[in-house]
């Protein structure tokens, strides 16, 4: 009998989990959508191996996974350099050993696999919700010893390498730029609360996880949060708490929540952001909702003109 | 109508926050039912509605949703009855604050009707409305680490019931043993936003 076709984990990593595009339709119940942060490198890690780019794959975290090959199967990481061939395929045959430990500056990558990562899918999505404990691999991030089965040999159509993917390998030096647009609720913040929040860099504080990102600086001021009504949460958000400290939302928050919103990073941009490590600084550039539009479908056009698996 | 996203729009209704609610409730629905190409999820909340999707969702034709709605909600509405034991860690502290004795409170409790009037916090953590305004109590100072699973729970005009074992700063009264979410359960989740929910001591 042949042994099924996966990865062994050798090496947990210290936040490695399955992630798709997002548990979608289910807001109204309360269920985070979840999802890979970096949308564009689970995109792109899925197209490099040959499948679809919705395709479950690993969202590994600041220091990756060590995974043993159990028959032949394609990799491929996007995203951050975390040790081999960052925006290239592997081929790992039978028992070879990849290590994706070595973090160099980017806090998150994804790792997909031929014919991706398989999990059951729970309301309609493989994403891991981590606080709901659902989801993804039996809902947790991975432990040493689990195996993960992936189902596909290497696909005739994973690209051995595309070379100008260098803009998602790792945040650049300097205080990273993020596009960003009025919040619904910027009326609400005075000029000077404006100016301080669209002037200053900010530090990503390392009690950031993938419900938000804390961010470091000048506090905008005591909020009236008290009487503020909840109101439905999307990604990217930029809600200011009661001390007056910005947390940008992302995948996994909370489906409501009452705090006032001054900013929308731009959808294009929270990939960055989810490669930006704890300690560095961002800063935030004012565009408008259109210009967002037009640069979400300006990258869509990009990145279904790279070869490998389908939209 | 406000921008909360590239595809994302806000709609908010006036009024006191029940009414407004479900307002807001019957908009959700309405948006629901008119299968609008592009949306992918719809969220009422206390106030508001928020509709995210693709870029085929049109604005322009989401503006209509913001108008009263006076028709019934298309959903046939549910009444539960949940059983619960009274006790919270704070239901004492909850009862002397309203201005009754513990069983005093309890038995007025136990005959109020509440109204789902949207989930939000966790998966299937429901915000009921039905609250008499002298029982409108403060978040506690300290949130708990971890409130007990089934743990029925008062803040400000709400009462909530958390499906599960999370951190929490509502004042606790008691528990239920009902499954508020559950995976192998179909539906999933117990209430639904408009559900009618009394509690049974």
């Amino acid at each position: 009998m042949t042994p099924p076709r996966g990865l062994l984990v050798l090496e947990p990593g210290l936040l490695s989990t399955v992630q798709d595009r997002g548990r979608h339709g289910w807001a109204a119940f309360g269920v985070p959508a979840a999802g890979a942060l970096d949308e564009e490198a689970l995109r792109l890690a899925n197209r490099l191996v040959g499948n679809d780019e919705g395709l479950a794959a690993l969202e590994i975290t600041l220091v990756g996974p060590v995974l043993r090959a159990s028959g032949t199967l394609d990799v491929a990481v996007v995203g951050g350099s975390f040790g081999p061939a960052p925006g290239r395929v592997l081929r790992l045959e039978d028992g070879d050993v990849v290590s994706f430990a070595a973090a160099r500056g980017a806090a998150r990558a994804i790792v997909a696999a031929s014919g991706g990562i398989d999990v059951p899918v729970v309301l309609g999505s493989r994403s891991t919700c981590l606080s709901a404990r659902f989801g993804g691999f039996q809902g947790r991030r991975l432990w040493r010893g689990d195996f993960l089965a992936v189902p596909l040999p290497p696909s005739p159509s994973s690209q051995p390498l595309v070379d100008d993917l260098v803009e998602l390998v790792e945040p650049g030096a300097g205080d990273i730029l993020l596009r960003a647009f009025a919040g619904p609720d910027e009326g609400e913040f005075d000029a000077a609360q404006q100016a301080a929040f669209w002037g200053s860099p900010w530090r990503i504080l390392p009690e950031s996880n993938r419900m938000g990102l804390r961010l470091g600086g000048p506090s905008l001021g005591l909020q009236e949060t008290a009487a503020r009504a909840s109101e439905g949460t999307t990604p990217g958000t930029v809600q200011v708490t009661a001390d007056g400290h910005p947390i940008v939302l992302l995948a996994e928050r909370p489906t409501t929540g009452g705090y006032p919103k001054l900013a929308v990073v731009a959808a294009t941009d929270l990939g960055l952001l989810a490669r930006t490590p704890p300690g560095r600084s961002v800063r935030f550039e004012r565009i408008s909702v259109t210009e967002a539009r037009s640069l979400l479908a300006a990258r869509d056009v990009r990145l279904r003109s790279y070869p490998g698996g389908r939209a | 109508m406000k921008e909360a996203g590239e595809f994302a729009w806000l709609l908010t209704f006036e009024g006191d926050e029940a009414a407004a609610n479900e307002a807001a409730r019957r908009a959700a629905a309405a948006i629901r039912a008119s299968r609008l190409p592009g949306v992918m999820d719809v969220v009422p909340a206390a106030r508001s509605v928020l509709v995210s999707g693709t870029p085929e969702l049109d604005p322009e034709r989401l503006r209509a949703f913001e108008a009263p709605r006076l028709e019934a909600s298309a959903a046939s509405l549910r009444t539960h009855e949940i059983r619960m034991v009274a006790d919270g860690a704070d239901r004492d502290e909850i009862a002397s604050r309203c201005g009754l004795p513990a069983d005093a409170f309890l038995e007025v409790f136990a005959q109020l009707s509440f109204t789902v009037g949207f989930l939000g916090f966790s998966p299937g953590f429901a915000y009921l409305y039905g609250l008499p305004r002298t029982f409108h109590l403060p978040r506690r100072g300290t949130p708990r680490v971890a409130v007990p699973a089934g743990s029925i729970a008062l803040a400000g005009p709400y009462v909530g019931i958390y499906p599960a074992s999370t951190p929490g700063g509502w004042n606790l009264l008691g528990t239920t043993q009902r499954r508020l979410f559950d995976l192998r359960a179909d539906p999933p989740f117990l209430f639904a936003p408009g559900d009618v929910v009394r509690f049974k001591l």
